[in-house]
């Protein structure tokens, strides 16, 4: 919200500068997003005397007026019907400047040179032409002659724009700020008078005994949904005409936002800004029976709203209507059929409670976030509406000399009462710690218009009743008002207390610990930690190819996705991962090893989708580019499982890989990762298909695995004595057919050695010498005996054995 | 150099204890001529090679000392003694004066090598793979090291929540305006995906049942029905705060987020508490924290104020303290909230949210190590 610094000055006058005062209404809460000098930039207009009228020798609809400004005279050709001989209005003289960039110059008007012009409120508000039917600017008389306009009408001005919390409604008003900033400073409320009756339910904030629902003669109100609108008044307003606001007035509106528009419309505006209270004028001789409802829009209406658009309605929706139909959308917006317009003579106006949920609904719906809605949609005040119609009736009489009915209609079936809360220093000693006396609390109530009761010792606390207005919906209980405390105490004198040590801090669990440790292992291993989006689209997964009814296939979706591409929640981290591939080799990145833990969700039988965490991993292209030392480092399948054996080593983790994955893996390059009977992971290359679908170029390896799997698995390390005898190496080639698997040659060789401390096969080879359909593997078995040294026969023996076991288990031959 | 120096020594000791016998002319000119000889070939000989010939010349089997020690036997008896003992010290002599010329040559050799092998040390070293961690990863480590100091445990709470934990069991009835302001992704019309963190607090308050101090941060992923642009995201991550106990106070919070600022944006950091709203707490604050950027000077990322907002907090609504089954008459707490990316943003000056969500290897890289 808007609050131009003079107009907020009117009720308090204040000592600060506009800096010091957004401070301080910022740090009691009232924040204050941006303070601005708001100019216009006008020069060379002044006050001037229409000394004499002659008519133009050519044209009926124009005359000529001679005007002094004190210092000179000017020849003004104009139509304006205030150009009378001794009205006192703003001439532009030659040279001048009005907003926009005009600029005025002595120019021929059908044959008569016009030294100049006579202005208008819009040309030197808005630097545009003037309205229809608008006249020029007369001012009082007693003006001095030759006076700047800025010294005669309030045109620049500094204004706050306020950043306000949903439950600080009661700022929702230059009244309510002004109450803040009055409290703040120091400084009296001054009220207008009309609106001192305000404040407290009863005879004002109820419905008086003389407001009847019907208006004697005139309209009834029907509240056909309570629920929906519980409290419409109404009051009449005959004789009016049309004409604009005052050119102060139209000022002050465009300082808090809003567009001047006639001086029927701009009162209820005015009077919203002030007040709080939205307010609309309907042209009493458009509407059609003599009853107004408010009611739930019926199913295939719509109405014309004043914007010009043609809206279709819901049944969740509010409506003002007559016997003809919908004439407003209730609280968001009046309809075109009953605006007001230059023929208006009399005017219903309207000042209602809507309900804050239908309103905020309805004009987000209609996508009409008109300055009303974003109050109604907000608790207002539920005693605000006759004073508001008072007062507005009361501005609308001034400015265009229609006659308010004496009565109004006042239908509602709210009883607001005023709020009485018991209060203890306990709250604030318990909540705040800081000890703010009785006293001070007392003196804060009251400064806020609260009526505070005489104070009681209870035990070591002191209490009062505190009697809240409605108009503070937001206050409720105790800890509301011990929050009106702090912040008028001021939260920055809160002295900043360090909590007691007593409690150890530190990691939930093990798993909180081990998880860090692999994303440490990772990260020694060269991989780049990312972080995706959990968002994806159903076209993401089709991409990775999953066979029907694989369950990575079938996603949790959203009810209502801001767009497709973030539709679904993701079953896997690998779309995301791949995405990174494509983006970094789009950049040309000449390749990268990445990984990422997150949940990932699956649909369940349970009120909400599984939830599992996951580590996904991905490389592509040079890992390490080649330099003078050595060659470049591929990412192949190999190196995306040599990373996978090591993080499961380091884990404590004994795996097995069996071959093929399903999709999007490669079929032939592709493994299971088994662990303790489950399969706890999935790594390969991406497959040709997938990998054609993502347009990634190159070879790609991928895979992922279950951490809550790895971490209850996960082995902490045990110490065995370091044998004191040496360690010995012995080589053996061993000849297979070629779809033997290296894995159950070396599961052989590991079953049958004796004292074997670890295999490794440092050589495949499958080209002559080695026959067709057979490759050779070259292993290096490492021995070491934990009792004695070897001898040449117990290595002897062992390979003895290993051999005939080769050959009868996998029908592997040695070779020499 | 004189290798078979203390030979001479010995000579001339022989000499001073003037015995009676007189050795033949012959045998002590042999002695004296090999002496002189073999000194001066092993101080010529320049390479190990050349040193051993000598070795074989003197000492081999055929050696020239060999035979004279062979001769000593045809001498007189009473003066085999004297000349054995002679030829005997003048063989260690030899052995010791090879001894350490092949020391020396040795160590020469070395030194040689070595002078010859000479590294370009400007060229690059061979370097190890290195990886990073996310700067989301790194922010949350050190806030949550920050908070172990503090008493503090972690608590991970749920993704996908239902509405009853994210919004009612927080004091946010269906309606509540303040729910506008977390635009919701619903998964159904009872389920969503998390707005805040704050049902962390619920459920976690749940698992202490009833047991005290209540002290967690709930840091994690949260969704929000925004578009992605410079500072929004609709993933991003959230790290919650809840003390719950006899006791606690305003002053408390303040005082705990004051500890974090300091230890995650530096020791001169002031926070500023402003009065807010959000319907889980009450009294509300909103907390800035001074400018990381200009050090609350005021600069065009705080908006010329010297603050930046950071985070919502507040003494935890009795409502929400019952909810998590405690009696609000017998303990109080406080809560916070605050966005971790932003918070990590801030600390390394990133000034686009979306960066954090690309993974470009560009911005990866910065992020190794410290």
């Amino acid at each position: 919200m808007k609050v131009p610094w003079k107009w907020l000055n009117e009720y308090v006058e204040l000592d600060w500068t506009p800096e010091e005062a957004c401070e301080r209404l910022t740090l009691a809460g009232v924040k204050v997003e941006e303070l601005t000098y708001e100019k216009v930039d006008l020069s060379g207009v002044v006050s001037a005397l229409v000394e004499d009228v002659s008519p133009h020798p050519s044209r009926p609809d124009l005359r000529v007026g001679l005007l002094s400004t004190g210092t000179g005279r000017f020849t003004v050709v104009s139509g304006a019907p205030g150009l009378l001989k001794g009205n006192m209005v703003l001439l532009a003289v030659p040279g001048s400047r009005l907003p926009g960039g005009m600029a005025v110059e002595t120019k021929s008007v059908a044959g008569v040179e016009s030294q100049g012009m006579v202005v208008c409120s819009n040309e030197i508000l808005a630097g545009a032409e003037h309205r229809p039917g608008e006249d020029i600017i007369l001012l009082p008389a007693g003006i001095p002659l030759g006076l700047a306009a800025q010294e005669i009408i309030d045109l620049d001005d500094w204004v706050m724009d306020l950043d306000l919390t949903v439950n600080y409604s009661h700022c929702l008003s230059i009244l309510g700020v002004a109450l803040e900033a009055s409290v703040l400073s120091g400084k009296p409320l001054k009220l207008p008078s009309l609106l001192e009756k305000w404040d407290w339910a009863g005879p004002w904030g109820s419905r008086r005994p003389e407001d009847d629902p019907e208006m004697p003669g005139e309209w009834k109100i029907e509240l056909a949904d309570p629920d929906l609108c519980p409290r419409y008044v109404g009051k009449l307003v005959r004789g009016v005409r049309q004409t604009y606001s005052p050119p102060e007035i139209e000022r002050r509106l465009m300082l808090a936002g809003m567009r001047p528009i006639s001086a029927i419309v701009d009162a209820t505006n005015y009077v919203m800004l002030e007040t709080g209270q939205p307010l609309h004028a309907f042209d009493a001789d458009k509407l059609e029976g003599r009853v107004i409802w408010a009611r739930r829009a019926k199913r295939g209406e719509a109405i014309e709203t004043l914007d010009g658009e043609e809206r279709p309605l819901d049944e969740g929706m509010l409506v003002i209507a007559d016997a003809h139909g919908p004439v407003a959308v209730a609280g968001v917006m009046g309809g075109a059929r009953t605006e007001v317009s230059g023929e208006t003579r009399n005017i219903l106006l309207e000042s209602a409670f809507f309900a804050p949920i239908p309103t905020r609904r309805a004009s987000r719906k209609l996508r009409l976030r008109t300055e009303a809605a974003l109050r109604f949609e907000k608790t207002l005040d539920p005693t605000a509406q006759p004073v508001a119609i008072e007062r507005a009736a009361g501005l609308i009489s001034e400015y265009t000399g229609g006659v308010p009915e004496p009565a109004r209609s006042d239908a509602n079936v709210m009883e607001p009462v005023n709020k009485s809360i018991l209060f203890s220093t306990r709250v604030i000693k318990r909540a705040l710690g800081a000890p703010i006396s009785a006293g001070r609390c007392r003196e804060i109530f009251e400064s806020l218009r609260f009526a505070p009761g005489p104070v009681t010792k209870v035990g070591e606390w002191e209490t009062m009743e505190v009697t809240v207005p409605p108009r503070r919906v937001d206050i409720e209980e105790e800890i509301d008002l011990c929050e009106e405390i702090a912040r008028h105490h001021g939260y920055h004198n809160f002295e900043p207390r360090l909590l007691s040590p007593a409690t150890p801090g530190g990691p939930p669990s093990r798993e909180y610990v081990w998880s860090d440790k692999l994303k440490d292992f990772l990260v020694s291993m060269g991989g780049r930690e990312v972080v995706t989006t959990s968002l994806l689209s159903q076209e993401d997964l089709n991409a990775m190819g999953w066979d029907a009814g694989d369950a990575r296939g079938t996603p949790v979706p959203l009810q209502d996705p801001l767009s497709s591409n973030e539709s679904v929640l993701r079953t896997s981290l690998l779309p995301g991962l791949l995405r990174v591939v494509f983006r970094n080799q789009s950049v040309r990145m000449p390749g990268g090893f990445f990984w990422e833990t997150g949940r990932v969700f699956y649909p369940s039988a349970e009120e909400l989708p599984l939830e599992a965490l996951q580590l996904g991993l991905a490389m592509y292209g040079n890992l390490r580019e080649a330099s003078w030392v050595e060659g470049s480092l591929e990412a192949t399948f190999y190196r995306l499982k040599g990373v996978v054996e090591a993080l499961l080593r380091l884990m404590g983790l004994e795996a097995s890989f069996l071959p093929g994955a399903s999709m999007p893996f490669h079929p032939g390059i592709s493994a299971r990762v088994v662990a303790g009977h489950s399969t706890v992971g999935e790594i390969g290359e991406v497959h040709p298909l997938v990998m054609r679908n993502l347009n990634l170029t190159g070879r790609c390896a991928t895979g992922w695995l279950s951490i809550e799997a790895i971490l209850a698995m996960a082995k902490e390390k045990r110490f065995t004595p370091v044998s004191r005898f040496m360690q010995v190496e012995r080589d053996i080639a061993v000849a297979v057919d070629a779809g033997v698997l290296a894995g159950d040659v070396i599961k052989v060789v590991e079953e049958t050695a004796r004292d074997l401390a670890s295999v490794r096969v440092f050589d495949v080879y499958d080209k002559p010498p080695v026959p067709e359909g057979k490759k050779s593997l070259a292993l290096r078995l490492t021995y070491r005996p934990s009792d004695r040294t070897l001898t040449e026969e117990d290595l002897s023996t062992d390979r003895d054995r290993i051999i005939d076991a080769l050959r009868a288990r996998v029908g592997g031959e040695i070779r020499l | 150099m004189d290798y078979l120096g203390d030979i001479s020594i010995a000579h001339a000791k022989g000499g001073r204890r003037g015995k009676a016998v007189i050795p033949s002319e012959t045998m002590r000119d042999q002695i004296d001529d090999l002496q002189r000889r073999v000194s001066k070939e092993i101080e010529e000989a320049g390479t190990l090679a050349e040193l051993d010939e000598v070795r074989i010349k003197y000492l081999g089997k055929k050696g020239e000392l060999t035979n004279l020690l062979k001769a000593v036997g045809s001498l007189p008896k009473e003066e085999r003694p004297e000349f054995g003992a002679k030829v005997n010290s003048l063989r260690e002599a030899i052995e010791t004066g090879l001894r350490e010329k092949s020391g020396y040559l040795d160590r020469k050799a070395l030194d040689e090598k070595v002078r010859r092998e000479v590294a370009d040390v400007t060229l690059p070293g061979n370097l190890p793979e290195i990886g990073s961690l996310h700067p989301i990863t790194k922010a949350l480590r050190e806030i949550v090291q920050i908070f172990y100091g503090m008493g503090f445990t972690v608590y991970e709470s749920r993704e996908a929540e239902t509405d009853e934990m994210n919004f009612v069991k927080l004091n946010l009835a269906p309606g509540h305006p303040a729910r506008d302001a977390q635009d919701t992704l619903y998964l159904t019309d009872t389920t969503l995906l998390r707005t805040h963190t704050s049902p962390g607090q619920i459920r976690g308050m749940l698992e202490m049942e009833g047991r005290l101090p209540v002290r967690f941060i709930v840091p994690g992923r949260v969704y929000r029905r925004d578009p992605f642009d410079a500072s929004h995201s609709p993933v991003f991550h959230q790290v919650e705060g809840l003390v719950i106990d006899r006791h606690i106070t305003f002053e408390d919070l303040k005082g705990c987020f004051l500890e974090f600022a300091r230890g995650f944006f530096g020791p001169d950091t002031q926070i500023r508490l402003r009065p807010s709203y959000f319907p889980f707490t009450e009294p509300s604050a909103e907390i800035d924290v001074s400018c990381t950027i200009c050090r609350g000077r005021g600069c065009q990322v705080c908006s010329r104020t010297g603050w930046l907002e950071l985070s919502g907090a507040g003494m935890v609504h009795p409502r929400v303290i019952r909810n998590g089954g405690y009696d609000p008459e017998e303990v109080t707490g406080f809560a916070f909230g605050f966005g971790l990316d932003r918070a990590a943003m801030l600390k390394w000056g990133i000034d686009d949210l979306r960066v954090l969500f690309e993974n470009d290897l560009r911005f990866l890289t910065q992020f190794e190590g410290l």
